[in-house]
């Protein structure tokens, strides 16, 4: 029994310091992908330039490259994977669905019905590119509204149904229903919109102009401070709605935090960077089998580090290095994330849909 | 011993049951009840009657449709969630699966009302948890994985959960359904401890009446038309039991608190000899539709003793002997009586 003791006392240090080491690691990874996505990209530029470059005193091309387009894009990616990843890791909790994420349960296509209306709908001469700081506030709000309409629907729903799958074909239905409405205000939309349209819903993270950055980093900010404070109600969410109000948690108050929380993520990104697919459910599995934990106190800044790093590698695979052509980002978040989703399907099948 | 035991919980006419739209679904009539600080309360009554729906209520889940409940002399409705929460605890029927979650986490999750807003774990909070896991036995488990846990090890982590959450009331739904009679008996034993030596009110609803009757300080009784509490011992003697099973085929023997299954008896037969052997042989005669004979009339049997290792069965005419009580048995099945 003692030694029993000891032996457990000896283990909760080692898996202290083992988090700890993960986490060291972690931040380390997001520096060097975030200095490597700087430094790689179409045109191959020298370190000593890239340096110069951002210490501002170099040939104004490479600095122009640097400044004004891989810097933003390497700060987006980060972004839009830290916030992506975190509602991913929120919707699972709160809907005790290993399969749920701001893609596949529909919500970054309420976020894209909520863009849809304000590009399409609205006014003839909104591009993305030519938003000023309002429209822009606009355009996320539209998003947030769009994201959040869909999430409140999916969470009607999974009140009333407990099947995890069912609620997953409920979010396909869902997300080819306002594929549908959108294609319907397509038609019904004038050239230059739909063209704004269609270059936004390819996905990009090198598209957004400075103040759209602003508010994306603003918005996500929010985001991440509002999860912090939800760490606390996820972990009462995991074991179930009934034991949560057992030991104390008010749950309809914590659903509106978590919900106010990923719809502000989710949308966000997706109101300037379009859909972008699997991060926000896969990345959190990656977390959870790294930190061998169930705990939102570690799973939250694990998954903030560890989106942000998929994002960044993302990101670079995406520019293809050395080569003159890019990959659309969804393309490779999506060959990232499916192996990891399947993995977790087929692994669930033993634990009857719970995880 | 319990000192100065005082009432804890209060029931006053309680209404429970649903709200569906516009209509109240009253489950039963009004209920009133109480219990002490550091009783073991086994709530008894037929499946389907509302014994859930009671203890929702109770640990405040659900809204009372009518009626009062009382904790410590303040009514329910005014309790905060978080009040409430340092106040009653609760374990229902449902299975907690969280992979990943270790039995230490789920035990501190115990914590949350007393924790900050982000739910640090203090020196004082990790001290109560430890406690909590050597009081349930399971501090050798403290590592593991909930999802790789016995049913029993798993009920064990959730009583040391509420033990954790440091409650004067613990409210249990079925808590030994799924455990196997060893696991039953440990859970059991576990809640007497709780209730002797920590004070701890423990409310829990069962289907094991036997078990209700030898190990609880009180039974609330669950019936169709009312609540009837009180000790066990009490209950029997009143009666009360027999009003849970007005089926024709149990029968409940309010002398030893057994059940038997009501069978025209197909005759009585005289037992002759001592012992464990004569103990079981009544047993099996009873099983088989028979009743135990008092005087000595044909047929009877004779047990076996020193010097003789087998059962005789004696009728008027002829004498059969087995060596076992199964044999006995399928004989007695087969034949007529009458006919030996």
């Amino acid at each position: 029994m003692k030694t029993d003791i000891k032996k457990q006392l000896s283990d909760d240090i080692k898996s202290g310091r083992n988090t700890k080491l993960i986490f060291t690691g972690l931040l380390l990874m997001v520096v060097i992908f975030l200095i490597l996505d700087i430094f790689l990209g179409s045109v191959s530029i020298k370190a000593s330039e890239v340096i110069k470059a951002i210490f501002n005193n170099a040939d104004s091309n490479f600095e122009t490259i640097i400044l004004k387009f891989r810097l933003p894009k390497a700060i987006t990616a980060l972004t839009v994977g830290v916030a992506l990843s975190l509602s991913g890791l929120q919707m699972q909790t709160v809907f005790r669905n290993p399969m749920a994420g701001p893609y596949v349960l529909g919500i970054s296509s309420g976020a894209s019905l909520g863009v849809a209306f304000v590009i399409l709908g609205f006014s003839s001469n909104i591009t993305p590119d030519s938003i000023n700081s309002l429209g822009n506030w606009i355009l996320v709000a539209a998003s947030w509204i769009g994201a959040g309409s869909v999430m409140l629907l999916i969470m009607f729903i999974s009140s009333r149904v407990k099947d995890i799958m069912t609620i997953l074909i409920l979010g396909i239905m869902l997300s080819s229903g306002i594929s549908a409405i959108v294609i319907i205000m397509q038609y019904f939309s004038n050239e230059t919109m739909l063209k704004a349209y269609v270059i936004w819903t390819m996905g990009s993270l090198g598209n957004l102009t400075a103040s759209q950055i602003h508010v994306l980093l603003i918005s996500v900010s929010a985001g991440v401070i509002l999860s912090l404070f939800s760490s606390k109600m996820l972990n009462a969410l995991l074991l179930g709605e009934n034991y949560a109000r057992s030991i104390g948690l008010n749950v309809r108050f914590a659903r509106i935090v978590i919900f106010i929380c990923t719809s502000i993520l989710a949308g966000s990104v997706t109101a300037f960077c379009g859909p972008i697919g699997f991060i926000g459910i896969a990345v959190p599995h990656i977390v959870r089998i790294l930190f061998k934990t169930s705990d939102h106190k570690v799973l939250i800044p694990g998954t903030i580090l560890m989106g942000g790093t998929i994002m960044l590698v993302s990101d670079i695979i995406s520019q293809l290095p050395g080569t003159e052509s890019v990959l659309p980002v969804n393309a490779v978040t999506s060959l990232i994330g499916i192996p990891v989703v399947i993995w977790v399907i087929l692994r669930n099948r033993k634990y009857s849909g719970q995880f | 011993m319990k000192m100065n035991s005082k009432e804890i919980l209060s029931l006053d006419s309680l209404k429970i049951g649903y709200v569906s739209g516009k209509y109240e679904n009253v489950l039963l009539p009004p209920l009133t009840a109480s219990a002490n600080s550091g009783e073991l309360i086994a709530v008894i009554g037929r499946n389907g009657i509302g014994k859930s729906t009671l203890l929702r209520t109770l640990t405040g889940l659900q809204l009372p449709l009518g009626g009062e409940v009382f904790y410590s002399g303040k009514n329910i409705r005014d309790y905060s969630r978080m009040e409430l929460a340092q106040k009653v605890g609760y374990i229902s029927t449902e299975i907690v699966k969280v992979t990943n979650m270790r039995v230490y986490d789920l035990v501190a999750l115990g914590r949350f009302p007393h924790t900050n807003w982000i739910g640090k774990i203090e020196m004082n909070d990790h001290e109560v948890i430890l406690d909590a896991l050597r009081k349930t036995s399971m501090e050798s488990f403290s590592r593991k994985f909930v999802s790789e846990l016995s049913d029993g090890e798993r009920q064990k982590t959730m009583i040391a959960r509420i033990l954790a959450q440091d409650t004067g009331i613990m409210i249990m739904d079925e808590p030994t359904a799924f455990l196997d009679i060893a696991g039953k008996y440990e859970i059991l034993h576990l809640m007497q401890m709780l209730s002797n030596n920590s004070d701890k009110t423990i409310i829990f609803s069962t289907h094991d009446l036997q078990m209700a009757i030898s190990q609880s300080d009180k039974i609330w009784l669950i019936l169709d038309n009312t609540l009837i509490e009180g000790a066990p011992e009490d209950l029997m003697i009143a009666g009360a039991f027999d009003h849970l099973f007005n089926s024709s085929t149990v029968l409940f023997n309010s002398e030893d608190g057994t059940f038997s299954f009501r069978s025209d008896t197909k005759g009585s037969i005289y037992i002759e000899g001592a012992g464990k052997r004569k103990h079981w042989t009544e047993k099996a005669i009873n099983r088989a539709g028979f009743t135990v004979s008092k005087e000595k009339t044909y047929p009877y049997i004779i047990i076996p003793s020193d010097s003789n290792n087998f059962w005789r069965l004696s009728g008027q005419s002829s004498i059969q002997e087995f060596s076992s009580i199964y044999e006995l048995i399928s004989c007695l099945s087969k034949e007529v009586i009458r006919s030996i």
